[in-house]
């Protein structure tokens, strides 16, 4: 019960941190094959069991299918060689014309044209072969007008003809010279009868797309996909699905060969034993070199700090150099009856370039099935002995928890998708596209696995206390203090806080990055400043409301009201949310996100600085923030009885003040299982990262300002090899 | 290959293409005189749209002071009979918002002239080629006086040349304007080679009534009366019998000319392109005037034909059903719809008129044939 191990200094720790580190670093060297089992992708994970091929007579079947896909992907490729897609422009005349109009879908957005949307009028001969008859733009109210030669569409060689609709898919820089280049997707194509032309105009009429629709069903802004493999507005790349493939295979079938243990021989299995069939994590191998080593003060005090948390610290009001740390747990969203989830607030100590040492931890909310009382309290310092080694482990439980929804799935994932959707729906003739794109792809898609896999009916509900309607409710709490305007990196306290160093200094990056963007290719985003405008716009409009500014706060409890203040207050710091801006009200609430821009024809003074900072703000969450929190995962919360993300009331009047060697409160086996499961499907799947560049859809200029601070992140104990350009997992 | 060998594979390809286009053009065009001699005017006794009308008979006075090139056709001064026909398409009930058409002919007679034009109101048109003409009728699928609604969607000219040459509630065939819209040659005396369009307005420049001011793109294709219309279904041709019974109908017909030349761009030749009035100002041509209404026989048995023209004034070749003088290429090719309905009155009888009862929006020509004479009676 000390700062450190029996005979251990913070020296011995440090050491055995980067031998433990370094030990279970991990690398994403290619496994697998044909006898190796398959797993189809990521959208067909599941916590329960995913769609792993074992079976020999599957497997042989699957070979089959996996030929015959192939086959037809060949003959798709054969296809596209002999009848290419050429720009060449069929017809000299200009004397007709295919007319229409563009719209959103929804019921709440029908009205809203779809503004420069690439729209292409193809004819395909009796062959086959494409002809490009006209091409251009939809304008600023969704209208579309593009010309073509009506005598050449009559002529008889041309058996159909094709208006297409396109969506940016990818993005590709030239390594050398930074020149990208645009590859288009087909959105929605509509035959046209070729006796229907008969000259003059033609009018395909209004075309509501469901383009990268809002969801309802959600106080935040959430993307509509229908069907992950068939029907979505974007698709995983190839080289994101074989990554899944190669990494994470043998983990699926650890979590499947325990689901069955459990079912059949539910004694042949435990937790230690779950634990060890899963690879080592940080934790567990710092453990083996030195006991005590990730349970004493000192490592609580520095993973609080510089580990997954990156905790915010409060200075206390009285007491200098004293700080306080807080998780808020279950507060009013709906939880069951089986897991704690208290609110846990740690005070401590940071001496002058020291790491925080934990004074106190104090508690509120149920902590055993016998008392309920929402806000009964329990303070615990190292005096307590056991006792406070218990406090620390809820104290990490509850940060682990808390972390992972309010900062990981809604200030990184969700936060990003925001700005996905905005871009997606919006940007399309701007250089931003060129900016923004490959920062802001898949995480539409990660997220809407994320549904399924980690919400309802995910493994949070089941492995914690928070339900899946409590989970929708704080993460709409959540995203109500998600702003752009006036955030600004983590307050360095001492030398000894990498992460906030690390988060300063990746964010120098990334407005040097921006600035040099906005320096080069100003004139084009003011050319189109009107997609700015709707991105803008969309961006603010579909926004959540402002954390708590609906809030009755005159029918609050005493208790209630002290709980509220104190949350408002935390996460304004926490989150970097200037509550004192002036913010839009739309559809009756007070949206979080501020404008960008009010004027939708040219920028006015401020505009382009806010348009940067957006830029910026989108880039660190999508990048860094993301990176950092996900990758610590594996370190944090990869062993289960060092921090679960829930712990169970269990029978005993103690309740979740227990040794860890009671099994009663941890994760029961298939949570346990799971839970290292997911642990490892997060941390261990990444794909797409900024040197890597695997796409070749990351600008240049980034990866190189990137590369030269490669030794200054190295001292703070980041590998920038690892932050990903995107957030896909 | 060779240029020459180029050279020659082109033009060998563009003659027959233009052979064949050519070919499927005349194909077309009896095609559809034969659907309609055979589907209407034999069998129905009916016109192939415009079976609502009054004919009446005066003079045409070519003026004397011309603004346009001279041509012998039209002399100064020179006088001929004349016959008119006013009409409504294609309802029977000159209170629907309808196309109104003014046909003239240089003579007294039913059919036999030196000189036919047939003009409908609307500076622009419905449809503007043979083929545009063929989808504009596939599409009618009228119903209850609705109609055209899919063909107004899908061509927006169509709906702008409805919106435009649609007239609802005229006061009286006479204050209306009426278009050629499609060119005719036009080979004068000094034998330059032009193209000329007609057109028709009140004598006294009398305000044209009936103008669909701010028509709704939703509601163009809905041609029915208005609800409590207080108009009877013939109110037109009675107020034209009135006026001409009391005062007579003088109307002004004139001409615009441009000079044709070998890099003419196609659309000079579009109905749907009102030629610049700057560059091609209209001219006085002569000055109609009608005295005398006929009755329901003769105005029915009164027949234009495009074909009744000089050969300096006639109908502009065409190239395919694609081109825009196919429209009249295709009017000039239907005078066997003519001499079928012609036919049909000697054999199944004449036709009866459209009774003044509380029918309305109606355009079914068959129910009116098979009515009692009693209900046809002028109310």
């Amino acid at each position: 019960m000390s700062l450190f191990p029996k005979g251990a200094t913070e020296e011995d720790i440090e050491r055995v941190y980067l031998e433990a580190h370094k030990e279970t670093r991990i690398d994403y060297s290619k496994t697998g094959g044909f006898f190796g089992p398959k797993l189809r992708n990521i959208n067909h994970l599941e916590v329960g069991r995913s769609k792993v091929i074992n079976s020999w007579y599957v497997r042989t079947a699957e070979y089959i299918l996996v030929f015959y896909e192939r086959t037809l992907e060949w003959l798709k490729k054969v296809n596209r060689a002999l009848y290419p897609r050429k720009t060449t422009i069929y017809g000299k005349r200009k004397d007709a014309y295919i007319t229409g109009k563009l719209t959103f879908a929804m019921r709440d957005d029908y009205a809203i044209p779809l503004h420069n949307m690439p729209v292409r009028f193809w004819a395909r001969t009796w062959f086959g072969g494409w002809r490009l008859f006209a091409e251009g733009y939809s304008d600023r109210d969704g209208l579309v007008r593009i010309d073509y030669d009506y005598l050449e569409s009559r002529r008889f060689r041309y058996k159909t003809f094709h208006f297409e609709i396109c969506q940016l898919s990818h993005f590709f820089f030239n390594p050398n010279d930074r020149v990208g280049s645009i590859e288009w997707e087909v959105f929605e194509r509509i035959k046209i009868p070729k006796s229907d032309l008969t000259g003059m105009g033609y009018n395909i009429g209004n075309l509501q797309l469901f383009f990268w629709e809002y969801r309802r069903d959600v106080a935040f802004p959430r993307v509509v996909i229908n069907d992950h493999d068939e029907d979505s507005p974007e698709y995983y790349s190839d080289g994101r699905n074989d990554a899944i493939q190669q990494q994470f295979v043998p983990i699926e079938l650890t979590k499947e060969k325990h689901l069955v243990q459990i079912k059949l021989d539910p004694d042949s299995i435990s937790i230690p034993s779950i634990q060890a069939d899963y690879p080592k994590n940080l934790t567990v191998a710092m453990e083996e070199k030195l006991p005590y080593s990730t349970r004493c003060d000192y490592w609580f005090g520095r993973r609080m700090m510089n580990g997954m948390n990156c905790a915010t610290f409060l200075p206390d009001a009285k007491e200098a150099e004293r700080y306080w740390v807080k998780y808020f747990g279950a507060c009013d969203y709906e939880v069951n009856d089986e897991y704690a989830f208290p609110t846990v607030e740690i005070k401590f100590h940071i001496p002058k370039g020291g790491l925080p040492i934990p004074e106190e931890i104090i508690t509120t909310g149920p902590v055993s099935s016998h008392d309920k009382d929402q806000f009964i309290k329990r303070n615990f310092t190292p005096a307590d002995g056991d006792r406070w080694e218990q406090a620390k482990r809820v104290a990490r439980v509850s940060g682990g928890l808390s972390t992972e929804l309010d900062d990981h799935f809604a200030g990184t994932h969700v936060n990003t998708e925001q700005f996905s959707i905005a871009a997606r729906r919006n940007l399309r003739k701007s250089p931003l596209a060129t900016l923004l794109f490959p920062h802001l792809k898949e995480v539409a898609l990660i997220n809407h696995s994320a549904d399924s896999i980690l919400i309802g009916p995910g493994y949070i509900p089941k492995a914690s206390a928070l339900t899946a309607r409590g989970i929708v409710q704080r993460c709409t709490d959540m995203m109500g203090v998600m702003d752009w305007k006036n955030w600004e990196p983590m307050e360095v306290i001492n030398e000894r806080h990498t992460y906030a160093k690390a988060e300063n200094l990746f964010w120098e990056v990334v407005g040097e990055f921006v600035d040099n963007f906005f320096e080069e290719h100003e004139v084009g985003i003011i050319e189109e400043w009107f997609e700015v405008f709707r991105f803008s716009e969309d961006l603010v409009q579909n926004s959540a409301e402002a954390f708590h500014s609906s809030i009755n706060w005159g029918t609050l409890t005493k208790e209630e009201k002290e709980r509220e203040e104190k949350r408002v207050e935390y996460y304004h710091a926490r989150f970097r949310f200037d509550p004192d801006l002036e913010r839009v009200r739309y559809k009756g609430k007070l949206r979080a996100m501020s404008p960008i821009t009010t004027n939708p024809l040219a920028p006015e003074p401020g505009d382009m600085e806010n348009l940067k900072q957006a830029c910026k703000y989108a880039i660190m969450m999508a990048t860094f923030m993301h990176t950092w929190v996900n990758e610590h995962q594996y370190e944090d919360i990869g062993e289960i009885l060092y921090s679960s993300l829930g712990l169970r009331f269990g029978e005993h009047k103690d309740g979740i003040f227990r040794d860890e060697s009671d099994y009663s409160i941890s994760p029961d086996l298939t949570r346990a299982t799971q839970m290292m499961w997911f642990s490892n499907l997060l941390s261990r799947t990444e794909y797409g990262f900024i040197t890597r560049n695997e796409e070749n859809d990351i600008d240049p200029l980034f990866r190189d300002i990137l590369e030269k601070k490669r030794s200054e992140f190295k001292n703070l104990y980041v590998e920038i090899d690892n932050i990903e350009s995107r957030t896909n997992i | 290959m060779s240029n020459t060998g180029n050279h020659l594979s082109h033009t060998v390809n563009r003659g027959l293409r233009g052979l064949w286009d050519r070919v499927y053009l005349w194909f077309f065009s009896q095609g559809f005189s034969w659907a309609i001699t055979l589907m209407l005017s034999f069998p129905q006794r009916k016109r192939m749209s415009h079976d609502n009308g009054v004919g009446g008979t005066g003079k045409i006075t070519i003026v004397k002071d011309q603004q346009f090139p001279s041509h012998p056709f039209f002399s100064p001064g020179r006088v001929f009979p004349a016959r008119i026909r006013h009409a409504s398409a294609t309802f029977l009930d000159d209170a629907m918002n309808c196309i109104r058409s003014m046909s003239i002919k240089f003579s007294d007679e039913h059919f036999k002239s030196p000189f036919d034009i047939e003009m409908n109101t609307g500076e622009i048109s419905l449809f503007w080629s043979a083929y545009s003409f063929m989808q504009f009728a596939k599409l009618r699928r009228e119903k209850y006086g609705v109609e055209y609604i899919d063909y107004y969607k899908k061509y927006p000219e169509g709906l702008k040349g409805a919106e435009v040459a649609l007239r609802r509630d005229p006061s009286s065939f006479h204050n209306l304007r009426y278009y050629c819209k499609t060119p005719f040659l036009f080979i004068g005396d000094d034998d330059i080679k032009r193209y000329a369009k007609y057109r028709v307005r009140p004598y006294d420049d009398e305000p044209e009534t009936g103008i669909n001011k701010n028509p709704s793109e939703v509601d163009v294709g809905n041609q029915r009366i208005r609800p409590n219309e207080k108009r009877g279904r013939n109110y037109l041709k009675y107020e034209y019998e009135e006026r001409v019974r009391k005062q007579g109908a003088k109307y002004m017909m004139q001409i615009q000319t441009r000079i044709a030349q070998d890099d003419d761009d196609p659309e000079i030749f579009n109905n749907m392109v009102p030629w610049d009035e700057i560059a091609h100002p209209w001219h006085d041509l002569a000055v109609i005037e009608i005295d005398k209404t006929l009755d329901w026989k003769e105005s029915t048995l009164t027949s234009f034909s495009l074909n009744h023209m000089p050969k300096t004034l006639g109908v502009l070749p065409a190239k395919s059903i694609y081109d825009y003088n196919s429209l009249n290429y295709m009017r000039a090719h239907s005078e066997k719809a003519r001499v079928a309905r012609l036919l049909s009155y000697k054999v199944f009888g004449f036709p009866k008129p459209i009774p003044n009862d509380n029918n309305r929006n109606s355009g079914d020509w068959a129910k009116i044939q098979r009515e009692k004479v009693s209900n046809l009676s002028r109310s």
